[in-house]
């Protein structure tokens, strides 16, 4: 039975970067067959999966070729390191458009195929940082992604929107069944960083399912157009996305969150800004 | 109480405070509640706000091609315009190459769901320029958005601008999207605000006189303009600028320079003579040509403020030995007819008065899909004690209204018409009329002539209705859907 997971997160946190190693880990050491479905018009979910190749996006062919040619997996679906399947939305350049509408759309369109059935253990749907309309939340409706994961450091921005995020899943949890899986912190070597999320995590009744550190190896993999795995599988950050990768199969901690209020939220801030 | 609740309506009783009885003892604010959302369960028969800005405010000029900014389904509905018949004469005194050009074409973006991903404003801007490549003649192209258009952003105010410049012709955008208001009232609105901010002001008139007129909020009816322009012609009056029966976009542009404008349509026009008013202290007078009597009232209001009077009486006179055997005649046979009147918006207020007193004939229900309160305290003040003042009515009420009230005629739309006749009672379109025009002093006699030979046509004594078999159980053939009774009935 194929595991939907969708990777939430504030813009920048590291959303992208973290699906793709994480991805790479578990086919590469787990042995999972793996699918990433980038829901960002920016179309940048893949790229080190498929050595920095930018994959043509479904709403391009979309665009160019029409819908018949999307039935055609060839023209929408890339593979990479590791046998992982890619697919890329896709959308419009900003300000214009609807990007929303593209990754319904590319969704409604891969589902039609039944792609996220085929032989698959774990399909990734990695979505833009916020979740501004319906189309966004496209992924964890019913009968799609079964299990969230939001990535968050020790930044407060990182706290509100991954609370966000939260406020914005409990209203699709009653509907779909989606529930959260924890959260991973990305780490950014913010002082109390591991005590705050966890912190966090229990106010919102989840857990911090995996605290990934700070290693510039990983800007060094992307600059080599390569997830950590696939630069250099036996360095330690490689095992750090290992052991995530193996939480993440073993998870059994599902729940529907409960998201802290703004007061409850400026209490927090205030507690660990103060540290110092 | 003053609201009554229709047995159709028990499941949505919000519908109670839509129909009121009118009661002359009540107080003021006593009237139906208006100019808001639709209750869901009432299948009302309101249409859309882009509906209201093409269908009704728009769609009447004689000179512009429309360009409307939706998947394929809104552009058919567009196409369909109301009989809003045009003359090929321009204020230059050179003819519009296409006869009734407004009642012929409209162009559309035909958005597929890439457009709508991808944004629409590269395919509105080239549907723009092919629309002035296929009609060279048109003077303006007027672009509409629509509800998918609407909500994905496209900025059509920046296509309209930057094609005004490329293409030498004024380019405007209505930003009336489906979802703007509660109904196509809406939309007239936005229209009105639209083509004044664009275009009122941007020209001057060939030439002026001091007796110009603007005649605001007519839309030329199967003609209606063309009747009262007889009589300002003859009282020595030159109507300016039409807004917008028979009118080209160009009238549009110097309405700033009439000396009076008249609003005729109150509902659908006042935004912009208030507009105007306010920044070019043009004044306005409401108008009401329904009938003999209003027709002869405003005439002679028109003519004491440019001292025409002489000349409106001689107008009246004239038509009035014409009109008056013809509608004794009528209103012999009309007297003790039950008839409503369900109208888009004003002609309820219009016509009821004068189809009481000038041909006897009893109103005893009103309907206004899109009236405001100011519409609704005409209506009150112009019915009998006792009618029903229905806002917004859907077809089950109706059908109500007629089986237990039994009317000899309903006075409506398409909408109610069959049902009305498959209940054996005679309708007349009332939006875009039978054998029109309706206006005016001929006007009258038209409509009056209609409903009489509605009413007394032999056809309503011979419909007879069989009652529907009760469904027996048959076998049902899965693939075609159909039972043997069935193709043998097709058979015969």
């Amino acid at each position: 039975m194929v595991r939907k997971v969708a990777i939430y997160g504030k813009g920048g946190i590291g959303k992208s970067t973290t699906t793709q190693n994480t991805a790479s880990a578990l086919a590469h050491f787990h042995d999972q067959k793996v699918m990433i479905h980038g829901c960002d018009p920016k179309a940048d979910s893949t790229r080190m999966i498929l050595g920095g190749k930018m994959q043509r996006t479904m709403m391009d062919t979309l665009r160019e070729e029409g819908e018949e040619a999307c039935m055609d997996l060839d023209k929408i679906m890339s593979t990479g390191f590791g046998g992982i399947k890619c697919v890329e939305s896709g959308g419009p350049e900003p300000g214009v458009g609807c990007a929303g509408r593209g990754v319904i759309t590319a969704i409604t369109i891969m589902e039609q195929q039944k792609v996220y059935e085929d032989d698959l253990d774990f399909v990734f749907f990695d979505v833009l940082g916020d979740v501004v309309c319906g189309g966004f939340a496209m992924p964890v409706r019913d009968g799609k992604a079964e299990e969230i994961y939001i990535v968050a450091s020790g930044e407060m921005m990182a706290l509100y929107a991954a609370n966000n995020i939260c406020k914005g899943m409990v209203k699709y949890a009653e509907q779909s069944g989606v529930r959260l899986g924890g959260i991973i912190c990305n780490s950014r070597n913010v002082d109390g960083e591991k005590e705050l999320l966890e912190e966090f995590c229990e106010r919102i009744g989840t857990q911090m399912i995996y605290f990934v550190p700070r290693d510039n190896i990983v800007q060094k993999a992307e600059f080599n157009k390569k997830t950590v795995v696939d630069f250099d599988e036996d360095c330690n950050q490689a095992n750090e996305y290992k052991e995530l990768g193996r939480k993440i199969i073993e998870n059994k901690n599902f729940v529907i969150p409960e998201p802290m209020t703004m007061n409850e939220m400026e209490e927090l801030v205030v507690k660990y800004g103060m540290m110092d | 109480m003053p609201y009554k609740l229709f047995d159709v309506d028990k499941e949505i009783p919000e519908r109670k405070k839509h129909t009121y009885v009118k009661h002359c003892s009540d107080p003021e604010e006593c009237m139906p509640h208006c100019n808001t959302t639709t209750i869901p369960g009432s299948m009302s028969e309101r249409g859309c706000a882009f509906a209201g800005a093409k269908g009704v405010i728009t769609g009447a000029l004689k000179d512009v091609v429309h360009v409307v900014h939706s998947p394929v389904g809104c552009t058919f509905y567009a196409g369909g315009t109301k009989r809003y018949p045009t003359s090929p004469n321009m204020p230059d005194g050179s003819k519009f190459p296409i006869e009734n050009f407004n009642l012929k074409y409209v162009c559309g973006t035909d958005l597929m769901e890439s457009d709508v991903v991808f944004g629409g404003m590269k395919k509105l801007k080239q549907s723009i320029i092919e629309a002035a490549q296929e009609f060279p003649e048109a003077n303006a192209i007027y672009a509409y958005a629509t509800c998918t258009t609407g909500l994905i952003g496209d900025d059509m105010d920046a296509v309209a601008k930057e094609l005004t410049t490329e293409l030498g012709i004024d380019i405007l955008a209505f930003n009336a999207p489906g979802f703007a208001g509660p109904s196509q009232s809406k939309g007239h609105h936005i229209a009105n605000h639209t083509l004044f901010d664009r275009l009122v002001g941007t020209k001057e008139p060939p030439t002026t006189t001091p007796y110009d007129i603007g005649l605001i909020g007519e839309y030329n009816i199967d003609g209606d303009l063309w009747i009262l322009e007889s009589y300002f012609k003859e009282m020595g009056i030159r109507i300016l600028s039409r807004f917008t029966g028979d009118a080209c976009h160009d009238e549009l542009c110097f309405m700033h320079r009439a000396k009076l404008n008249l609003v005729r349509c109150q509902r659908s026009a006042t935004y912009i003579a208030d507009l105007i008013k306010e920044k070019y202290d043009v004044p306005y007078i409401n108008v009401d040509f329904f009938s003999t009597k209003y027709c002869a009232e405003n005439l002679r209001t028109i003519g004491k403020y440019f001292g025409l009077e002489e000349e409106a009486d001689k107008v009246i006179a004239d038509r009035m030995a014409k009109v008056t055997p013809e509608l004794e005649f009528y209103k012999k046979k009309l007297t003790g007819k039950k008839v409503y009147i369900f109208s888009g918006g004003p002609k309820s207020w219009h016509l009821a008065i004068p189809l009481e007193n000038e041909l006897g004939m009893e109103v005893t229900a009103v309907a206004s899909q899109f009236e405001h309160e100011d519409g609704y305290v005409k209506m009150k003040n112009r019915t009998r004690e006792g009618t029903l003042i229905v806002d917004d009515p859907n077809s089950m009420e109706l059908e109500e209204m007629i089986t237990k009230d039994k009317p000899d005629l309903i006075l409506a739309g398409i909408k109610e018409k069959y049902m009305a006749h498959k209940l054996g009672v005679p309708s007349i379109m009332i939006h875009s009329y039978e054998n029109g025009p309706y206006i005016g002093f001929e006007g009258f006699v038209n409509l009056a002539k209609d409903m009489y030979s509605n009413i007394y046509n032999p056809v309503w004594n011979m419909i007879d209705f069989e009652e529907n078999p009760a469904p027996e159980e048959t076998e049902i053939d899965v693939e075609s859907g159909e039972t043997p009774e069935n193709e043998a009935k097709v058979s015969k």
